[in-house]
C-alpha cells in the first residue's frame, strides 16, 4: 500500500471538474484509491463522495493506494494534484 | 367558459396544447407491484439502470447534435450521477435489504438527495433535484409506468414539480408549454425551458392537481394565466392576440439593426438593465448597446457568506464580455433592511428604505466593498466596465468611494493581478439630495445615471408599492422633471455623460424629452428597447426640443402626459 500526503491546489477545491477527472482516471487503473480528509474518506470511483469531502484549496489530504499498479498510480495521482487535474486556469 | 387559474410569470409567450401530467404520485403503481426475491429485484434494478443510462446517453447525443448545449450539459450530469457508486451502491444495498427494487430506488435517491442538499457547495445542492429525478425515472421503469405517449398535438407538461428530464425528452414541435405548482423561476426545469423559449407558468401550487390529464389548455405566459378548456370565443380572442403580437414583433425585430437616432441623426445609447450575467447575453436579441444597470445584488443573496473576489470577478467578466465593447455599468450592492442577509447583520428597521443600506453599508464594510471593487476592476480588463454607487447623498461619500477604489487598485497592483485602470466611477442619482448637488458632484464623478424609481419615490414621498397612493407616483411630476433636467444639465456642463436606468427610461414619450434635455444613454429591461427606439426614430431633435420647452412650462404631471401622448 502507498500513502501520499498531497495538497489541493485548485482554487475551487476538489470540486466537480477535478472529481470528474478522478472518476475517469479510476477506470483505467487496477488499484483502489481512497482520499481521506477531515475524518471522511472517499473512493475516487465516486464523484459525489470525492466532492462530499469538502476539500477546499490548500487542504492537505491523505491518499491511500492499494493494488498491483500502485507505484504507477501513486506517481500519476501526485502529478494530477500538482497540475490542478489538468485545469491550469484553476491554479 | 374555461376555468381560469392564476399563477406567476416564468417564461412569457402564448401557447395552446394538451395537458400531460408529470411527476405525479407513484403510490398506486407501488401498491400494485409484486416484488420477487432479493436476487430477482437486484437484477431488475441493474437492467433498469442500464436501460435508463443508455436512454440518457442517447438523448445527450441528440441534444448536442441539435446544438442544445445547455440542455445537454444538464442531462450529462444525470448520466454521471447514474454511474456514481455512491448512488448505485446505495440503490443496490437497499434493494438487497428490502427486496423491493422501486421502493429501494426511491429511498436511496431520497437519502442521497438529502445528503447533497445539506452540503456547503452550491453545485452539489443543485444536484439534489437531479438525483431525485433519476430515482423517479428508474422507479417508473421498474413499475412499468408507461412513458406518456405524445400524439400529434403539442403537449403542456403539468405537475407540482416538472422534472428537467421530462422537458428535455420532448422535441420542440411537440411541447407547447410547462405548468408547475412550485414557484421557483431559477430551477433546472425553468432554465431548460428558457433555453428553448417554452412558455412557462409557475406557482400554481396545489391547483395543478385540478387540471385533468388530456385537457386542452391555453397558457398565457405574459400574464401567468392558465385557461383550462378554453371556449371558442376565448381561443379566437387569443388567436387575434397572438397574431397582433407576432405582427408587432416583426415590426420591432426589423428595428434591431437600426440605430437609435432622431430623424436628423442625433443618437442615444439604448442599454439593458440586467440582474444576472447571462441576461446580458439574452439582451442581444433586442439590439441593446451594452448594460446601463447590472444589479449586483443577486451575487449577495441566497447565501451565507460574502461572495469572494474571484466569484464576483467571474460574474462581472461574463457580463462585460457579453457587452462586446460597449459599457457595462455595474451597480455596487444595493441591499438594506428590506432584504436582510445574515452576514450583513442589520438590526430590524422601521424604515429600511431610509435606513442602513447600499453605499452606506459598503463604505463601512471594507470586507464587503473591497472584494466587489477588486472583482470589477479585474473584470474591466475584458471590456469596458463602469462602477456605479447607489443611494449617494453627498460629496463625502463619493470621495470615500474614490479612496476605497484607489486602495483596491493598490492591492491588486501589490498582488500582481491584472486589472483595468480605465474603469469609470459614477453615481446613481436617486435621492433628491444628489440631484440638487449634481453641479458639485459632477466634479468628482465620471458619469451620472438617474435612478428614477427611487428618485420619484423620495422626491414625492410616495411609497411606490402602496396601492392607495399609486396615483401620486408619476415620473412626469414637474418636481421630478426639474431634478432630472438639473442633473442632465450639470453633467453636460461638466463634460460628464448622463444616463437613466429607472422605469422612466422605458417610456418612449419620456425618452424623447430626455434626449432633448441632453441625455446620452437610456437603460431599460431589454424587451422595452425596440419600442423606445421606434419612438425616437419618429421625431427630430428640433421637434423634441420644442416639446421639452412646452412640457417644462406645464404645471402638472397629468397635463404633461396628455400633451406628450397627443403630440408625439
Amino acid at each position: 500500500m502507498q500513502e501520499l500526503n498531497l495538497k489541493v491546489l485548485n482554487k475551487p477545491g476538489l470540486h466537480a471538474r477535478p472529481a470528474k477527472e478522478l472518476v475517469k482516471f479510476n477506470k483505467g487503473i487496477e488499484s483502489e484509491v481512497v482520499i481521506k480528509f477531515n475524518g471522511k474518506s472517499a473512493n475516487i470511483k465516486s464523484m459525489m463522495a470525492v466532492m462530499a469531502l469538502g476539500a477546499k484549496q490548500d487542504a492537505e489530504v491523505t491518499v491511500t493506494i492499494e493494488g498491483p499498479d500502485e507505484a504507477d498510480v501513486a506517481k500519476a495521482v501526485t502529478e494530477m494534484f500538482a497540475n490542478g487535474f489538468g485545469f491550469p486556469d484553476e491554479l | 367558459m374555461s376555468e381560469k387559474i392564476q399563477g406567476n410569470i416564468a417564461i412569457p409567450g402564448i401557447a395552446i396544447g394538451k395537458i400531460m401530467k408529470v411527476g405525479q404520485s407513484l403510490d398506486g403503481y407501488m401498491a400494485a407491484y409484486t416484488p420477487g426475491s432479493a436476487e430477482e429485484e437486484v437484477s431488475k434494478l441493474e437492467e433498469a439502470i442500464d436501460t435508463i443510462s443508455a436512454a440518457i446517453d442517447e438523448s445527450v447525443e441528440a441534444m448536442r447534435a441539435a446544438g442544445q448545449d445547455e440542455q445537454a450539459e444538464i442531462m450529462e450530469a444525470h448520466s454521471f450521477l447514474l454511474m456514481d457508486p455512491m448512488l448505485t451502491d446505495g440503490m443496490n444495498d437497499k434493494t438487497r435489504e428490502i427486496a423491493h427494487a422501486p421502493k429501494a430506488v426511491l429511498e436511496a435517491a431520497q437519502e442521497c438527495a438529502e445528503m447533497l442538499a445539506g452540503m456547503d457547495d452550491e453545485y452539489m445542492r443543485e444536484r439534489s433535484a437531479d438525483v431525485k429525478d433519476i430515482g423517479r425515472r428508474i422507479a417508473r421503469h421498474l413499475l412499468g409506468v408507461k412513458e406518456p405517449e405524445i400524439g400529434e398535438e403539442p403537449v403542456v407538461l403539468c405537475g407540482f414539480e416538472v422534472e428537467p428530464s421530462a422537458i428535455a425528452n420532448i422535441s420542440d414541435d411537440k411541447i407547447a408549454g410547462v405548468i408547475m405548482g412550485q414557484g421557483s423561476t431559477t430551477c433546472h426545469a425553468v432554465i431548460i425551458a428558457k433555453s428553448r423559449a417554452i412558455t412557462t407558468v409557475v406557482g400554481l401550487e396545489n391547483r395543478v392537481e385540478d387540471i385533468p390529464e388530456g385537457a386542452k389548455v391555453l397558457l398565457d405566459g405574459n400574464e401567468g394565466l392558465v385557461l383550462v378548456n378554453p371556449s371558442e370565443d376565448e381561443l379566437a380572442a387569443y388567436e387575434a392576440k397572438i397574431k397582433a403580437q407576432q405582427e408587432e414583433q416583426k415590426r420591432l425585430d426589423a428595428l434591431k439593426e437600426l440605430p437609435a437616432e432622431t430623424t436628423d441623426g442625433v443618437k442615444v445609447q439604448l442599454a439593458a438593465n440586467i440582474g444576472l450575467p447571462e441576461d446580458a447575453e439574452a439582451a442581444a436579441k433586442f439590439g441593446n448597446q451594452g448594460v446601463g444597470l447590472f444589479r449586483s445584488e443577486f451575487l449577495f443573496m441566497g447565501r451565507e457568506n460574502i461572495p469572494d473576489e474571484d466569484l464576483q470577478f467571474e460574474a462581472y467578466k461574463r457580463a462585460i464580455v457579453a457587452c462586446k465593447g460597449e459599457t457595462c455599468v455595474i451597480r455596487t450592492m444595493d441591499i438594506g433592511g428590506d432584504k436582510p442577509l445574515a452576514y450583513l447583520n442589520i438590526p430590524h428597521e422601521d424604515n429600511p428604505f431610509l435606513g442602513y443600506r447600499a453605499i452606506r453599508i459598503s463604505l463601512e464594510r471594507p470586507d464587503l466593498f473591497m472584494p466587489q471593487l477588486k472583482g470589477i476592476l479585474r473584470a474591466g480588463v475584458y471590456g469596458k466596465a463602469a462602477i456605479m454607487a447607489p443611494m449617494v447623498i453627498s460629496v463625502d461619500e463619493v470621495k470615500g468611494i474614490r479612496a476605497v477604489m484607489e486602495k483596491a487598485m493598490a492591492e491588486l497592483e501589490a498582488e500582481g493581478k491584472e486589472y483595468s485602470k480605465d474603469v469609470e466611477l459614477g453615481i446613481m442619482v436617486e435621492t433628491p439630495a444628489a440631484a440638487v448637488m449634481t453641479p458639485v458632484l459632477a466634479k468628482y464623478v465620471d458619469f451620472f445615471s438617474i435612478g428614477t424609481n427611487d428618485l420619484v419615490q423620495y422626491t414625492l414621498a410616495v411609497d411606490r408599492v402602496n396601492p392607495q397612493i399609486s396615483k401620486l407616483y408619476d415620473h412626469f411630476n414637474p418636481a421630478v422633471l426639474q431634478l432630472i433636467y438639473r442633473t442632465i444639465k450639470s453633467g453636460v456642463e461638466n463634460g460628464k455623460w448622463v444616463g437613466m436606468c429607472g422605469e422612466m427610461a422605458s417610456d418612449p414619450y419620456a425618452a424623447v424629452i430626455l434626449m432633448a434635455m441632453g441625455i446620452t444613454e437610456l437603460s431599460m429591461s431589454a424587451p422595452s428597447i425596440p419600442k423606445v427606439k421606434e419612438k425616437i426614430r419618429s421625431v427630430s431633435m428640433d421637434e423634441a426640443k420644442a416639446h421639452l420647452e412646452r412640457v417644462m412650462a406645464m404645471e402638472t404631471g397629468a397635463e404633461i402626459r396628455e400633451y406628450l401622448h397627443s403630440k408625439i
